[in-house]
């Protein structure tokens, strides 16, 4: 909670002593190979200040590469008085910003002659005391957690500060100086509200000097100065800043360092033989917490030579196949950057890994053997490092999904499905548009509810979804939020197609499903197609155009639900309601007549015939009376307020007069006219069996 | 999730135990029977969990490995025999070594302490080990928290009126709340009878497996489901804030993105999806079973799971799905070497922005839902290039600032064909090293261009030696020192034709 490297200020001395040459000539040995008349240059070296820019500028290049937000990082540069060379806020937070504010500041001042009244004052002090100013003010982040938590964040920060002190006691004086600074600060933001009160504040010093030098100012390790500043000095040739301030970021970021081993690579003078290769990269500790934890990691941590610090090896493995398309079990993953950006075993690595290919890593085993343990790979220009399960999962040997519920089912509509799959791919918006509006993926849900509001798991349960040639593309168009005009078109143009195939007797083949479906008559077929068909459509009535296509459909068609809507269009049926008015009161019992209209139906419906009491959702036209009866009895409100069809009072008028009951229902004597099966059938009882059959 | 049963062994918990019924046992028989209580509960509900034993003393032993056969437990559980003191810190170092070995930092396991009230005594009791909490050198932690997201669970067989006791409660609760996520610590009422003991056992093992039971729902299709291992409430640690978040019951699909389009995110947890056993009444009525077979048959009713299952694994697709307030997960197909088949739930950590490369999950939509210029594709890129691909200078090692000369010698040697590169790259360098102060290299490299001027081959183009002098005389110049100014090539007689 509320890290020191939130916030890191790099104050840098821009004093005419660092204009002073590193004293460490730069070797350029490729120039002298060649003839005889060479005239030997004279040395470039850097000089001190170039040695402590670079070495800082590297220390953010590897921040901002692996924390591209909430790190930040800012710099003055401190001469007669302290240049700010960025703020806090995040367009300043970068590379190219950094560069360019330093190339304004130039070189340090050449020393002024010691004649001039009054002298100049060239020192750190003043890069420190505004450094400490600059620790005092909100970054964007503290800003807003500050107004969530209603009350001010803790506010910890670090100051590295790359000089040269003279001994000791100047060393000591510059820390006691950056006390009572930071106190004073303190005092004077407590009563503002623009300003932050330094809750802590680390103190790291670098003194520098030429390599030819010695330095009279000892190292020491971190100290509580006071309760609010810890300090720690180390003196170091400029030359060896970076390897300093590489160490340093592995603590300040808690960072940890791989060092991926036997990259094989090409030559370039001899491509047919390749080399192997060692890179290195920093990325957050946590990739390695698996690792090391389980103590499993002691073959591979080693202390990276010329450095103080351990780096990690792990074995390239070189890439199978594509690890990229399965979703590999990590259990973290944090970015990673080259220690050494721009040298040619880091830039291969780089660029195989940019071009979108992934590598395994190795981690030797202590029982021998390797385990693959992270994966490196590249998404959207940025490198990953995951961290990947090496232990035992408690997933072990699961059970397959076809031993659980509906696993035994064979014909769901998976074909389908995809279709709705890629119908609801998701893709990013650009940034710009996502500040503009409420999140999307709510409305994705939304559509989602409207793809699926019929929505048959199985073909077997399912008609209409099977006469994709006759029925397309109405499901997908019915299924919109809005619907055209032509699209209304084009979903009446599938019902009229479908009425005109009816009235030819047209046979509705299925697509070939693969799976054996009973073939249905043709009938029945188109009976069960024209109600799934309704269930779609009334599902979907989104809006007038939705309307619209339903409207359709039920003029076309004869549900004898709604013919109270369209009665005025067909007389016929007025009359025929009436007479079933007239002839209602004859039926004996409903119960008898339903179980007469089945029967009646199953042999002499025909397609010409309006459909039967229909219920609304049944597409289960293969299924046998018993499931025809379910339904009926689950529409029997409908069925009772609308009239019969003639068919129907036919059958209850022709029931009075039909033939004769079976002999046996006429003799019986219960109210049920349960007949006696074998009455005369009282022969000697065997055992207990005959006793259940006469029971039945 | 795999449970640890770690059983205190020392001398006092051999203490006699007068019962109710007259006749005599022990404390720690007292706790087999009660841990055989446990381990028949787990094998009729939560036969998939992993458990282990381990006897603890001063030292610890590990006595069965993590297993499925809880009956190698009960056996293990006979011949037990009694050592010295109870020393606590120890055996939950000896926890964590086996876990960590066992399952890795990142699977949550139960464990579950079985001791008599007693802390011990001297340099190793828990009294000992907290007063030292905050002196311990790196090597030398403290094993609470565990290196692994644990739920401690303390059952001390003791009566609730046990001196001990009552001293040493305070001290688990200070373990159980050190643990980080809610633990327990059950007493029976008494122990005259075997059977207060059992009790708190089996209540132990009711509260702790309660299997995850939810709704995964795709718009109106949804299937009631059951998530193993149950997954723990999550602790999400930011720069600025702690919380602890629970997922929702419902798992709700937004949508759905391709496997390679996901990557492999950093994942919480996995979970397996299994479809639960549901009513038949339940389904909706449109969708009646055609077969006329025995619709009890769990099998043979259309599961959503199983036709989301299917229709992933064709598509090799996920379904980004919600798990609560900010939180999602995806489901997927997955099949273990054993070509069994499952649907499988990896959960992310909480937040919208938790896999960069999908940009804010809060922010997606299919593309017909939008206008097309509003959308993007997969993988979203961050607005800064990353310094490895910006082709920036680091002159740190000498090698690099020795490579960035020689490219540009090299293509001064075949001027004019690469005038463009070698500028280029002459005005890469220049740049840098006047943001860097680095004026040295300014004059180093003038001094170069003009000893490979004297050096050029008789065949080598006039131009060559004219634009290698002509950068000298820029590179010399002071007033050119600033980073907008661009070097251009010489206007020659040869460039112009």
């Amino acid at each position: 909670m509320f890290p020191a490297n939130h916030k890191t200020i790099f104050v840098l001395d821009h004093t005419p002593y660092f204009g002073i040459s590193c004293e460490n000539p730069i070797e350029f040995e490729f120039l002298k190979s060649r003839t005889p008349g060479y005239i030997p240059m004279s040395p470039i070296t850097k000089s001190l200040w170039t040695s402590s820019l670079e070495s800082a500028i590297e220390y953010c290049r590897i921040v901002w590469d692996l924390f591209p937000s909430g790190k930040l990082v800012r710099f003055i540069a401190s001469d007669t008085a302290a240049n700010i060379i960025n703020t806090w806020s995040s367009s300043q937070q970068n590379l190219m910003h950094i560069m360019n504010g330093m190339s304004f500041i130039g070189i340090p001042p050449s020393a002024p002659p010691s004649s001039r009244s009054p002298p100049l004052d060239y020192t750190i002090l003043h890069g420190l005391r505004t450094a400490v100013e600059a620790a005092t003010e909100y970054t964007d982040m503290q800003q807003e957690k500050a107004q969530q938590m209603d009350g001010p964040v803790l506010n910890r920060c670090r100051v590295i500060c790359i000089t040269s002190a003279r001994d000791n006691d100047s060393m000591k004086r510059l820390e006691e100086i950056f006390l009572s600074v930071l106190i004073q600060q303190n005092k004077m933001v407590s009563n503002m509200e623009r300003n932050l009160k330094i809750d802590h504040c680390h103190l790291v010093v670098i003194n520098t000097f030429p390599v030819n030098m010695e330095s009279q100012v000892n190292n020491h390790g971190p100290i509580n100065l006071s309760s609010i500043l810890t300090t720690e000095v180390h003196s170091i040739k400029a030359p060896l800043i970076p390897h300093k301030l590489s160490s340093l970021i592995l603590e300040h970021y808690s960072l940890a360092s791989t060092t991926v081993t036997g990259i094989p690579m090409k030559e370039e003078q001899n491509a047919s033989s390749s080399a192997n290769y060692d890179v290195e990269i920093y990325h957050a500790f946590g990739a390695h917490t698996a690792i090391l934890k389980g103590g499993s990691a002691s073959e591979c941590r080693a202390i990276r030579e010329g450095h103080d610090y351990e780096t990690v090896t792990l074995k390239w493995c070189t890439p199978r196949g594509s690890a990229g398309t399965e979703l590999q079990n990590c259990t973290a993953m944090h970015r990673v950057t080259p220690v050494d950006v721009n040298s040619r075993p880091s830039l291969c690595l780089i660029n195989f890994l940019l071009n979108g290919r992934s590598v395994m890593l190795e981690m030797p085993r202590k029982a021998g053997g390797k385990i693959t343990s992270h994966l490196l790979a590249s998404h959207g220009g940025e490198i990953f490092i995951h961290t990947l399960c090496t232990a035992r999962s408690v997933l072990e040997d699961p059970p397959s999904i076809s031993e659980g519920a509906g696993g035994r089912v064979t014909d769901y509509r998976i074909t389908d499905f995809g279709h709705l799959i890629k119908q609801n791919t998701l893709l990013p918006m650009k940034a710009a548009h996502i500040e503009a509006g409420a999140p999307s993926i709510a409305k994705m849900k939304t559509r989602l509810n409207r793809h699926t509001r019929y929505w048959p798991l199985t073909i077997s349960s399912t008609v209409i979804f099977n006469l994709k040639n006759f029925i397309d593309p109405m499901p997908a168009l019915i299924t919109k939020e809005k619907i055209s005009d032509e699209e209304v078109f084009a979903c009446k143009k599938v019902i009229y197609n479908l009425i005109s195939l009816e009235s030819k007797m047209e046979p509705l083949h299925q697509v070939s499903s693969g799976q054996r479906v009973k073939p249905a008559k043709r009938e029945e077929q188109y009976k069960a197609m024209w109600n799934e068909l309704e269930t779609l459509l009334k599902n979907n009535l989104h809006t007038e155009n939705h309307r619209n296509v339903y409207g359709c459909l039920l003029e076309c068609h004869k549900f004898n639900f709604n013919e109270e809507d369209k009665s005025e269009k067909v007389e016929l049926d007025d009359a025929l309601r009436e007479l079933d008015q007239m002839t209602a009161n004859t039926a004996k019992s409903t119960d008898s007549e339903q179980q007469r209209a089945s029967v009646i139906r199953a042999t002499t419906d025909s397609p010409m015939s309006p459909p039967p009491l229909a219920s609304i959702a049944a597409p289960a036209f293969s299924r046998s009376t018993s499931s025809n009866q379910n339904s009926r009895q689950s529409g029997s409100a409908l069925y009772s307020a609308q009239p019969k069809t003639l068919l129907d009072i036919f059958a209850a008028q022709d029931k009075s007069k039909s033939r004769p009951d079976f002999v046996g229902r006429l003799n019986s004597s219960g109210d049920g006219q349960v007949a006696k099966l074998y009455p005369n059938f009282t022969g000697d009882d065997r055992g207990p069996r005959a006793d259940a059959s006469i029971e039945a | 999730m795999p449970t640890v049963i770690i059983l205190d062994v020392s001398l006092s918990m051999s203490r006699p135990v007068q019962l109710s019924d007259g006749t005599e046992t022990t404390r720690k028989q007292m706790a087999i029977a009660g841990i055989n209580a446990f381990l028949d509960h787990l094998s009729i509900h939560s036969k998939l969990e992993f458990i282990s034993l381990m006897a603890f003393s001063s030292l610890y032993e590990e006595k069965c490995p993590f297993t499925r056969d809880y009956n190698l437990i009960k056996a293990e559980l006979k011949n037990i025999d009694d050592y010295d003191k109870t020393c606590i810190e120890t055996a939950f170092h000896g926890v964590n070594q086996m876990v960590l070995g066992e399952w890795g930092n990142n699977t949550a396991c139960q464990i579950i302490m079985i001791t008599d009230g007693s802390t011990g005594v001297g340099s190793h009791s828990l009294k000992e080990s907290f007063a030292t909490l905050n002196q311990r050198s790196a090597t030398n932690q403290f094993p609470i928290p565990f290196s692994f997201p644990a739920k401690l669970h303390i059952v001390c067989v003791a009566p609730s009126n046990d001196p001990n006791l009552i001293k040493s409660k305070p001290l688990y609760q200070r373990l159980v709340d050190l643990s980080g996520y809610d633990g327990s610590i059950s007493i029976p009422e008494h122990i005259q009878g075997e059977a207060a003991v059992v009790t708190i056992f089996q209540k132990l093992a009711e509260d702790t497996y309660t299997s995850f039971k939810g709704t995964l729902k795709c718009g109106n299709l949804e299937s009631k489901i059951i998530l193993s291992p149950t997954p723990v409430p999550y602790n999400k640690a930011t720069d600025f804030e702690t919380q602890t978040l629970e997922i929702s019951n419902l798992i709700e699909v937004c949508g759905f993105i391709s496997v390679s389009d996901v990557g492999s995110p950093m994942a919480v947890s996995r979970h397996l999806i299994l479809p639960a056993n549901i009513n038949n009444k339940e389904n909706v009525s449109n969708e009646i079973d055609l077969t006329d077979d025995d619709a009890t048959d769990e099998g043979k009713n259309p599961s959503f799971c199983v036709l989301l299952h299917g229709a992933l694994k064709v598509e090799n697709m996920t379904a980004l799905v919600n798990l609560g307030e900010n939180w999602f997960g995806f489901v997927y197909s997955y099949a273990d070497s054993k070509k069994k088949s499952n649907l499988m739930l990896t959960i992310l950590a909480p937040g919208s922005d938790v896999v960069p490369w999908l940009g804010d999950l809060n922010y997606l939509a299919a593309s017909d839902t939008v206008l097309p210029e509003q959308v993007g594709t997969f993988p979203v890129r961050p607005s800064e290039k990353r310094s490895y691909s910006q082709n920036g200078v680091v002159w740190i090692r000498q090698a690099g600032l020795q490579s960035d000369i020689q490219k540009i010698l090299r293509h001064a040697r075949k001027l004019p064909e690469k005038t463009m590169h070698f500028y280029k790259e002459l005005n890469r360098l220049r740049k840098a090293a006047i943001s860097l102060g680095f004026l040295d290299l300014l004059n180093g490299l003038a001094a170069i261009f003009e000893q490979e001027m004297l050096q050029l081959p008789g065949s080598a183009h006039p131009d060559c030696a004219l634009q290698l002098q002509h950068a000298a005389e820029v590179l010399r110049k002071t007033q050119n020192m600033d980073i907008k100014y661009t070097v251009m090539p010489l206007q020659t007689n040869y460039t112009s034709s």
